[in-house]
């Protein structure tokens, strides 16, 4: 993959914050379509890397290139135009009288035409299912329902690069599998997306790559099903298989399937079922 | 200064003030100015360059209004006055970690709720000015810019200060429920865990304070 | 001995006409842990809110039918931050506030704030500032804190939202542990996977009415994994057009398989 084709990319990037380190050397890229899950323990330097993405931090060392634009150079205002971020405390920075005019906010402020801006309110609220909320006060939600509302104003800024930091905290299956659906359209149209997550199984139905941080550095940056699949070397990361991993790893199913469907499918098919 | 006992600290923060109304201007009203800005610049104090300039930043806003109504003299005697509060208040806020407060308060009788309550209004601040960073920063990154002409800028303040005030405000709700089932309100005599220490001298300096505003004040009307 | 008892509980937040919740019943005894398990909104943060004695009293509305709770009650909220007391320098005097709030003399708070920290894995950060933890460290601290108190009834909702899979499965063992020390147990939670190995009974919620309650084996029921409501394992099962009864959990999946 050529260097500049590349949605999101860390080349060496090292960050402290004042003497306490951060993050030490991290190097990946992703290409434009590609999900990500970032991985961690808690304190392993995922929500530091978050702020590098969006340009609220600056790498000490190394550079953070969005697209062909180094985060070093752009203010965080400026990177929205290639970045849409939703961060741990989303529920908190609603501010509109509705719905549809918070999630309207971030694409009128990058100076968009109305039209324009009302056609992507409406993709992103359809997109996550949100239209019955449209018109109701932020406050209304609750938490849970404001982060998606939140993910709704990221997506309507019809990023390159989708940023999440812990989207589906507080959600039921339900939700997160709306959440899962909007991300993979998404990334179907061309958008990175890069999903801190400690819900494994979310990890495991959204994104193709696993990308986990271990005390600043990261530690593995390889296809998410094996990596969810192999017990022994996620346990010193501080993470478990998710149950429909284990499960194909205990079954010993073909090809090791990590998501419902096609965990659903081989044992259907392995019980002699006819294949769907 | 932050191990002297808290209610020297509010001892000090208020006597200025009341100094600074009481004697007469502008020579007073100076001197306590001065008093209460070099309490919030000192390190040694509790203070730092932040506080000073939050006490200015604050202050100023006065300054302007006073000129404008005001002849030169009066603008000044005034303002000096409001400078000391202002500066006093600011200090203390910044001086004065709202625990040590509460176990002071607890350590006098005061009850577990009331010692709180009061406490509380100085313990918002910093939890709000870390959260109005959250949302600054959340905000820019939805391409809110924080430069531009006026129009821009207060558009820019309603993003900011709207989210500030109805998160807080949600957030009292599910905070007194918190603190309920924490015991708050369980009317039994709060046990101190760390009382700050009250020695003779700062107990003296307090009462020392109190007589030396009566006297300025006799002084004054005499 | 019972540690709570519901009996035809229907509450209705102030100027609201929807009952929160409707004829609910339940009992808890000591020593026993249940899962509350439901759609968001389904009336399980209000049902602790009345096991808590907080709502109608402080939150209002109007409650109808019994509320039995022989102990003391404490509270477990999803999000730390709001749960901090915001007064305490270090992380021992954030967990001995509610201790110190009752009262209790300085070594029985001692007493209990040193086993507390030890159990939740944070005694390493009982000198730090509350307000530098990440929010997984913080909530531990706030069921620390809540532990402390030494309540006979436990009360969690969502206790492992803001943890990672380590902390939460601390939490989950902690949970075993406390109520094997007699405590119990009451946790709302939607994390429908941790509920078999840490639940004696899981009660379903579904619009303020009690839709099904028993052994974690109601999570591999047709109508739970119909709803959405069942375990991974259950539902995968389920959706390979395999026959009932399906399996709970990966071990279960195992057996079941030979």
């Amino acid at each position: 993959m050529a260097v500049t084709a590349a949605a999101l990319r860390f080349a060496g990037v090292s960050f402290a914050y004042g003497a306490t380190p951060a993050l030490a050397g991290v190097s990946f890229a992703l290409a434009p379509g590609e999900r990500a899950a970032l991985l961690g323990r808690n304190g392993a330097g995922k929500s530091t890397l978050v702020k590098l993405v969006t340009g609220l931090l600056r790498p000490r060392e190394g550079s953070v290139w969005v697209g062909d634009w180094d985060t070093r150079d752009r203010a965080p205002e400026e990177l929205a135009r290639r970045v849409g971020s939703v961060f741990q405390h989303a529920d908190q920075q609603l501010f509109a009288r509705t719905v549809a005019e918070d999630v309207a906010f971030g694409p009128r402020a990058l100076g968009a035409a109305p039209a324009d801006v009302e056609r992507r309110v409406a993709r992103a609220l359809d997109a996550l299912a949100l239209g019955a909320y449209a018109a109701s006060h932020p406050y209304d939600l609750s938490p849970a329902l404001r982060k998606i509302a939140a993910l709704a104003g990221a997506l309507a800024l019809e990023p390159a690069v989708l940023v999440l930091d812990e989207p589906t905290a507080g959600l039921d299956r339900s939700w997160r599998a709306r959440v899962t659906r909007a991300l993979a359209e998404r990334a179907a149209e061309g958008a990175a997306v890069l999903a801190v997550t400690h819900d494994l199984e979310f990890a495991a139905e959204t994104c193709d790559r696993g990308l986990v941080l271990d005390r600043g550095r990261l530690a593995c940056d390889e296809p998410l099903a094996g990596l969810l699949a192999d017990a022994p070397r996620l346990e010193p990361l501080g993470l478990v298989p998710p149950p429909l991993a284990a499960l194909s790893a205990a079954l010993e199913l073909p090809g090791r399937p990590v998501r419902a469907r096609d965990v659903a499918h081989a044992l259907r098919f392995a019980r002699g079922g006819a294949p769907r | 200064m932050r191990r002297r006992h808290p209610f020297t600290l509010l001892a000090l923060a208020g006597a200025l003030p009341a100094l600074a109304w009481i004697l007469p201007a502008p020579a007073g009203g100076m001197a306590t100015a001065a008093a209460a800005l070099g309490l919030a610049l000192l390190p040694a104090a509790g203070g730092g360059a932040t506080v000073a300039r939050a006490a200015v930043l604050t202050a100023a806003p006065f300054w302007a209004f006073l000129l404008l109504l005001h002849d030169a003299a009066t603008a000044l005697a005034i303002g000096l006055r409001l400078t000391t509060m202002v500066a006093s208040v600011v200090w203390v806020v910044a001086a004065l970690p709202p625990a040590r407060l509460v176990e002071a308060l607890v350590a006098r009788g005061w009850s577990a709720r009331a010692a709180y309550v009061f406490a509380a209004t100085l313990a918002a601040v910093p939890v709000l000015r870390a959260r109005a960073r959250r949302i600054v920063e959340a905000q820019r990154c939805r391409g809110l810019s924080p430069r531009g002409g006026l129009v821009r800028r207060l558009r820019a303040l309603r993003a900011l200060a709207l989210p500030l005030v109805l998160s807080a405000l949600h957030e009292v709700d599910e905070r007194a429920l918190a603190l309920e089932t924490r015991g708050l309100a369980s009317g039994a005599r709060r046990t101190a865990l760390a009382p700050p220490a009250d020695p003779p001298a700062e107990r003296a300096l307090r009462w020392g304070l109190a007589a030396l505003c009566a006297a300025a004040l006799v002084w004054r009307l005499a | 001995m019972s540690g709570l008892t519901l009996d035809g509980v229907t509450f209705r937040y102030p100027a609201t006409e929807r009952p929160a919740l409707r004829e609910v019943s339940l009992e808890v005894a000591a020593g026993e842990v249940v899962a509350l398990v439901g759609a968001a909104g389904a009336g399980a943060s209000t049902l602790l809110l009345v096991a808590a004695d907080l709502a109608p009293r402080v939150v209002g509305g109007t409650l109808t039918g019994r509320v039995q709770r022989p102990g003391r009650a404490g509270l477990v909220l999803p999000t730390p931050w709001t749960q901090v007391s915001g007064m305490a320098f270090t992380v021992w005097d954030e967990v001995a506030f509610g201790p110190a709030n009752l009262g209790w003399p300085r070594e029985e708070i001692v007493r209990h704030v040193e086993p507390a920290l030890a159990q939740l894995g944070i005694a390493h950060l009982a000198p730090r500032d509350p307000a530098t933890l990440s929010g997984g460290e913080l909530q531990r601290v706030v069921i620390a804190g809540i532990v402390a108190m030494d309540p006979t009834l436990l009360l969690l909702d969502e206790p492992a939202a803001e943890l990672d899979p380590e902390g939460a499965r601390l939490v989950w063992r902690l949970v075993r542990a406390l109520a094997a020390r007699g405590k119990a147990v009451v946790v709302a939670t939607s994390d429908l996977d941790a509920v078999p190995d840490v639940a004696d009974r899981v009660v379903w919620l579904a619009e303020g009415r009690v839709a099904a309650a028993g052994p974690p084996a109601v999570l591999a029921e047709e109508a739970t994994c119909a709803a959405g409501l069942g375990t991974a394992v259950a539902g995968v099962w389920r959706a390979a057009g395999l026959p009932p009864p399906y399996p709970l959990t990966v071990a279960d999946a195992v057996r079941a398989w030979r």
